[in-house]
C-alpha cells in the first residue's frame, strides 16, 4: 500500500469521523444544556432549605420558587420572596470550588449552603458535596470577625487546604455582597 | 452457530478479559462502589467493543497496517465520545458519578486488545458477538464487584435501603473499606482465586 492511499485513507476517515461527531453534538446539545442548567436550578433550590428535588421536577419547583431574579455583576435569587440565594467561586486544593449560599432575609443567618468541585481528592476535599457537611451551615449565624463576616463549622480532617478554600470563598463573597445589599434598601 | 454462541460464552467465564486476562483493572476499581454507575459502565464497555470490533472488521482489508493501530484509535474515541455525549444528555447524574471514566474507555486495553487479536482478521458479525462477549465478560465482573462494595460498604442497592434498620440497632455497622478503591483490588483477587481452584479441580 502506497504512502499516497495512506494518507487519502486517513483524510478521508478523519472528515468522516468529524461530521459524524459534529452532528452528534449539535443533536445532543440542547439535552445537555437543560441539564446543565437543572443542575443548577437544583442547587439554588438547595441552599435555600428546599431539598426535595431532582431532575426531573428541578424546572418546575424553580418556577413556583424564584420570586426574583437578578442578572449582571453581583448575580443572586431570590426564592420564595425571602430567601436570597448567592453563587460562590473560589479555589480548592487541585482546581475550582464553587457554591451557593442561601440567606435568610434579614441576611443574618445562614439558610443552607452547596457546594462543588472540580477535582478535589475523592474521600477527602470532595467530601465537601456531600450532605453531611453542607448540613453544618443550615442555620449558622454570621459572624463578625473584625473586617471579615464568616460561618463557622467543622473543617473536613485531612482536607485542610480544601476548607479553607471553602472558608475563604464565603468570606469573599460575603464582603462583597453584604454591602450591596446594605445599600439597596 | 454453536461456534458464534462460544465468541459470546467464552468471555465470561474461559477467557474473561479480567479475571484470566487480566485487563480493564483500572476502571474496575473505580466505578464498582455503587452498582448503577458499574451497570451503566458494563453497557457502555459492550457498546463500544461491540461496535469498534464491527467496524474495524469491516473496514479490515482496506486499512493500511502501518498505521493500523491509528485507525482503530481513531474509530474507538469516535464511539467514546458518541458514549459520552449520550450519557451527559440523557443520563446526566450518571455520567457525573462516572465522570473521566466514561473517556477513559479509550484506554481500556479490553477495548483495542481485541481489535488487534479478533477484528482485524474475522468477519463483521462474529467480531460484533465477541465484542459483546467481552463487554459482557467485564460488566459481569464489575456487576459482581459493585454488588458486594454497596452492600457491604452502604447497606444499599441500587440505592435502595437493603440491610434493615434492626441489623444497625444490634451494632451492625457499614464496612466503610469496602467504598475505598483497595477493597476493589480484593474483591477481583477473591473472584480470580475462586474461578482458578474451580478450574482445577
Amino acid at each position: 500500500m502506497s504512502d499516497r492511499y495512506i494518507f487519502r485513507y486517513i483524510i478521508i476517515l478523519v472528515a468522516i469521523v468529524s461530521i459524524l461527531l459534529s452532528a452528534a453534538a449539535m443533536w445532543l446539545q440542547p439535552y445537555q444544556r437543560r441539564n446543565e442548567l437543572n443542575e443548577q436550578r437544583i442547587n439554588i433550590l438547595k441552599a435555600a432549605g428546599i431539598t426535595d428535588v431532582d431532575n426531573h421536577n428541578a424546572e418546575q419547583l424553580f418556577k413556583q420558587h424564584c420570586t426574583n431574579k437578578h442578572e449582571g455583576d453581583m448575580p443572586y435569587y431570590v426564592i420564595d420572596e425571602s430567601i436570597t440565594v448567592i453563587p460562590m467561586r473560589g479555589n480548592g486544593l487541585w482546581g475550582p470550588i464553587w457554591g451557593y449560599l442561601g440567606l435568610s432575609e434579614d441576611h443574618k443567618t445562614v439558610v443552607s449552603a452547596v457546594f462543588d468541585h472540580k477535582s478535589e481528592t475523592p474521600g477527602l476535599g470532595a467530601e465537601i458535596t456531600t450532605d453531611n457537611y453542607r448540613n453544618q451551615y443550615n442555620g449558622k449565624h454570621l459572624l463578625k470577625n473584625g473586617d471579615a463576616v464568616t460561618v463557622e463549622v467543622d473543617a473536613i480532617a485531612g482536607a485542610t487546604r480544601t476548607s479553607k478554600g471553602v472558608e475563604e470563598m464565603i468570606e469573599r463573597t460575603l464582603k462583597l455582597y453584604l454591602p450591596y445589599f446594605e445599600n439597596e434598601q | 452457530m454453536s461456534n458464534n454462541l462460544k465468541l459470546i460464552t467464552a468471555p465470561l467465564r474461559k477467557a474473561n478479559p479480567v479475571t484470566v486476562l487480566i485487563l480493564g483493572i483500572c476502571s474496575a476499581l473505580a466505578v464498582t462502589a455503587k452498582l448503577k454507575p458499574a451497570i451503566v459502565m458494563a453497557l457502555s464497555v459492550t457498546v463500544v467493543t461491540a461496535l469498534s470490533n464491527l467496524v474495524i472488521s469491516l473496514l479490515r482489508k482496506g486499512i493500511p497496517s502501518k498505521i493500523r493501530i491509528i485507525v482503530q484509535l481513531i474509530v474507538v474515541a469516535t464511539l467514546v465520545i458518541l458514549v459520552d455525549q449520550f450519557l451527559k444528555a440523557f443520563m446526566y447524574d450518571v455520567s457525573k458519578q462516572l465522570s473521566v471514566f466514561v473517556g477513559l474507555i479509550i484506554t481500556n486495553c479490553i477495548v483495542m486488545g481485541r481489535l488487534e487479536a479478533f477484528a482485524m482478521s474475522h468477519r463483521p458479525w462474529e467480531s460484533f458477538l465477541d465484542g459483546i462477549g467481552n463487554g459482557l465478560g467485564y460488566g459481569s465482573i464489575l456487576v459482581i464487584v459493585a454488588f458486594v462494595r454497596e452492600l457491604f460498604g452502604s447497606g444499599t442497592l441500587l440505592g435502595y435501603q437493603v440491610i434493615t434498620q434492626g441489623l444497625y440497632d444490634f451494632g451492625y455497622v457499614n464496612n466503610s473499606l469496602m467504598i475505598l478503591p483497595p477493597m476493589a483490588l480484593i474483591i477481583i483477587g477473591i473472584i480470580i482465586w475462586l474461578q482458578k481452584s474451580e478450574e482445577e479441580k
